[in-house]
């Protein structure tokens, strides 16, 4: 093949033009760290990048469901708790005087003690996170009442929610107040049925005070009804506290989720610099040699020669 | 015959290797002119003549000057340069839609749908809360802004490429007028004189020109002429031109055609799928608007579902849900928040009229990112969007590709190209040493011939 001068200077144009863009490439490669900088880059891995993307999105938002249902359990355990406590102290109290009093004082007494575990449990059932009643249900209003004396001791409603910790796995979030504290007003009865706000009335009543006489088969009846309260609160305890306890697990399940998401993530998009170094010097020597031949030959011709 | 014959032959020789001389000249100063073939001097000896009693030739003669021209090679290089001329316009302009998607950064559109359904899930967990209510409004707003960005940028997209139509078929016609007047060149001086080889040079690199630009078929005629033709229509016919126009045809401009020698504009059946308008037009007719449709059922299928779900819900004062986006939009260019939903307390959350702080409208709606909606039931939304991404993505890559391969072939073709009828000046050089020795050695004859003339002069003296 006849080969001329301009043949040569377009091939050397080319092949530096070729250089230079591979060059170009491991630079931009260097330079960012990541092996996709768009999409073209590497069409297939985009997508796995993107996949990998939207699941450590929905993860990070999990994960703060996760968070903050965790608070929002914690919220209810501490107030279950203090009812719990307010429970086994009118316990303790009633134990004292099973079988009345005819000590006015002493009956007066005891009736103001039970009137302010009342109002301790009834303060426990208002218990807000927020704005958010704990125990009202979803109608945003006061869920018990000091006054209210006789059923419905309770003004919140039994709408159960859900948050998703992870992709189609709701968790309840609340306890309604009515299981806990006036089950026989509740449709669903997971806790028992007793309710505890009317046993803590009952017993106000059968006590007596400085001018009432004690009712001692009310005192009793009321007594075991306390006791079964008693229970049904530590049923609620324990719902809340198996919550948790899948809360903490769904939180670890998310957290090794992310950590495998991202080390295939880092693992196809980062870069392996030692190579990349490698192939710098190869692509560097390359060009150098193809800058170098293009110098020294495009200079050639026989125009030196001729005098 | 006698020495007045060998004089002849020496100013003869002079005479032709002077013209030979301005030959390498006219190479030499062409080395560098685009399409410029190299010419030679074709020698012959001169017609013989028998005076001596033998035939003996009268020197040298020049039979004609004739440019190194392979039709073959001619011909393969217009049909790289329409491939070239579409893969380079087709990859240009993808190059520029992609950034639009360069989701990689994690950060654009898919992002924008990802946070927009998270503002829901945030508002599961405080249904009434007024933060949580503005995050939600804030987000859509930030997803409609993102869809109408992605769209505007598309779409004009396919406004520029309508609007580079004219310069397109501006260039196209200059250049038919162009090839149609050296045509009627050729012709008038090969009538006359020879061969009108640099006149044929530049109407042979226009017709390289011009198949970059569309792709045409040609045809070389006896009287030197080429003709032109796009499809069945005649854009050359000897020395006449036709000429594409552009009508416009709603927003957007169909292609016209002229023909040559007159005659009304009709509209090109079927429009040009070749060269650089060939990939203008698949652009702004196919390929763009392809993605901006899918960009159009993303929108519109989020709208719609978080619409009908929102309906079903109840706002914080009770009342029954609203539409939350703009049921009148249509496309994500004009997607939008309901102009109704003017309040925080609009955001239906409840699934209950009378449960303000219900979150079970709320719930159903933030699972809607992971239902399968689109593609028939087989994606969710970021799927869906993350495929898209993944398909501009394949579409550049392969653009590029074909576009490297085309870089080479045509690099091969104008390499063989300029083996054949490029000008190489060592040989030139070569020639020139060549000619001017032959030029020398024609002198020494004339100046032989003078002293022998002398000679015989100086006998009668």
């Amino acid at each position: 093949m006849r080969v001329t001068a301009n043949m040569s200077a377009e091939n050397s144009l080319y092949n530096i033009q070729q250089g230079r863009a591979k060059l170009d490439r491991l630079q931009e490669l260097t330079a960012s760290g990541a092996n996709v900088n768009r999409p073209s880059d590497d069409p297939i891995n985009t997508r796995l990048l993107l996949d990998i993307g939207d699941k450590l999105k929905a993860g990070a938002q999990y994960s703060s469901n996760i968070q903050k249902t965790s608070t929002w359990q914690q919220f209810t355990y501490t107030a279950l708790t203090g009812m719990s406590d307010a429970v086994r102290l009118a316990k303790k109290l009633v134990s004292s005087i099973v079988n009345g009093s005819s000590d006015p004082t002493e009956r007066q007494s005891a009736h103001d003690q039970l009137v302010a575990l009342k109002q301790q449990m009834v303060d426990m059932g208002n218990t807000q996170m927020g704005d958010q009643y704990l125990f009202g249900g979803a109608n945003n209003t006061k869920p018990f009442n000091y006054s209210v004396t006789a059923s419905p001791y309770y003004a919140g409603d039994e709408t159960q929610q859900n948050i998703e910790v992870g992709a189609n796995s709701p968790i309840k979030m609340n306890v309604l107040g009515n299981q806990v504290l006036a089950a026989d007003e509740a449709l669903a009865t997971p806790y028992g049925t007793v309710n505890v706000l009317k046993t803590f009335d009952d017993l106000i009543a059968a006590v007596g005070d400085s001018t009432n006489p004690s009712n001692v088969a009310n005192i009793k009846t009321a007594s075991i009804a306390l006791s079964d309260g008693a229970q049904q609160i530590n049923n609620a305890i324990s719902d809340v506290a198996a919550r948790l306890s899948r809360l903490d697990n769904a939180g670890k399940m998310n957290a090794s989720i992310k950590n495998t998401l991202e080390t295939v993530y880092s693992n196809t998009q980062n870069v392996d610099y030692a190579k990349l170094a490698v192939d710098m010097n190869q692509q560097k020597l390359a060009f150098d040699a193809s800058l170098s031949a293009t110098a020294k030959l495009s200079q050639m011709s026989l125009l030196d020669y001729l005098k | 015959m006698g020495l007045s014959a060998a004089m002849e032959i020496g100013k003869n020789g002079l005479n032709i290797y002077r013209v030979a001389t301005e030959v390498t000249g006219e190479n030499i100063a062409n080395v560098n002119t685009p399409g410029y073939s190299r010419q030679r001097v074709i020698l012959e000896t001169a017609p013989p003549t028998t005076a001596n009693g033998f035939p003996l030739g009268t020197g040298v003669h020049i039979a004609t000057v004739e440019r190194y021209y392979d039709s073959l090679l001619q011909q393969q290089m217009v049909n790289a340069h329409t491939t070239q001329g579409y893969d380079t316009t087709k990859s240009t302009v993808l190059q520029q839609i992609e950034p639009s998607f360069n989701e990689v950064a994690q950060d654009g559109l898919g992002a924008a749908v990802s946070n927009f359904y998270a503002s829901w899930q945030d508002l599961t967990l405080n249904p009434a809360g007024s933060a949580e209510r503005q995050a939600v409004l804030s987000r859509a707003q930030i997803l409609v802004d993102n869809f109408n960005s992605v769209s505007k940028s598309l779409n004009d997209s396919i406004a520029t490429q309508n609007a580079s139509l004219v310069p397109q078929t501006q260039d196209i016609n200059q250049i038919l007028g162009n090839i149609a007047q050296l045509n009627g060149q050729i012709k008038t001086t090969e009538l006359v004189s020879g061969n009108a080889n640099e006149t044929r040079d530049q109407r042979d690199q226009l017709v390289r020109d011009l198949s970059q630009k569309i792709g045409i078929t040609y045809t070389e005629n006896s009287d030197g002429t080429t003709d032109i033709k796009l499809g069945a229509n005649n854009l050359v016919v000897g020395s006449t031109a036709g000429l594409l126009s552009l009508v416009p045809n709603g927003s957007i401009s169909d292609v016209y055609v002229t023909q040559a020698g007159g005659g009304a504009a009709a509209i090109l059946v079927p429009q040009p799928s070749t060269g650089q308008l060939g990939a203008t037009l698949a652009l702004r007719d196919t390929i763009i608007p392809g993605y901006l449709a899918k960009v159009d059922t993303l929108a519109m299928t989020i709208a719609n579902q978080v619409n009908t779900q929102h309906k079903l819900g109840f706002d914080l004062n009770g009342l029954a849900g609203i539409n939350f986006f703009d049921p009148a939009a249509t496309n994500a260019a004009t997607m939008a928040i309901n102009p109704l939903l003017t309040s925080t307390k609009q955001i239906a959350a409840s699934g209950s009229a009378l449960l303000a702080a219900d979150s079970s409208n709320a719930l159903t709606i933030a699972k809607q990112q992971n239902a399968l909606t689109m593609l028939g039931g087989t994606a969710t939304f970021n799927s869906y969007f993350d495929g898209l991404v993944s398909q501009i993505g394949l579409d550049v890559r392969a653009s590029k590709t074909t576009l490297a391969q085309d870089e080479a072939f045509t690099k091969q073709l104008t390499s063989l190209r300029e083996s054949n009828s490029g000008v190489s000046l060592d040989e030139e050089l070569t020639n020139l040493v060549k000619y001017q020795r032959s030029y020398q050695a024609s002198a020494k004859l004339i100046s032989t011939a003078t002293d022998m003339m002398d000679i015989v002069i100086g006998m009668v003296r």
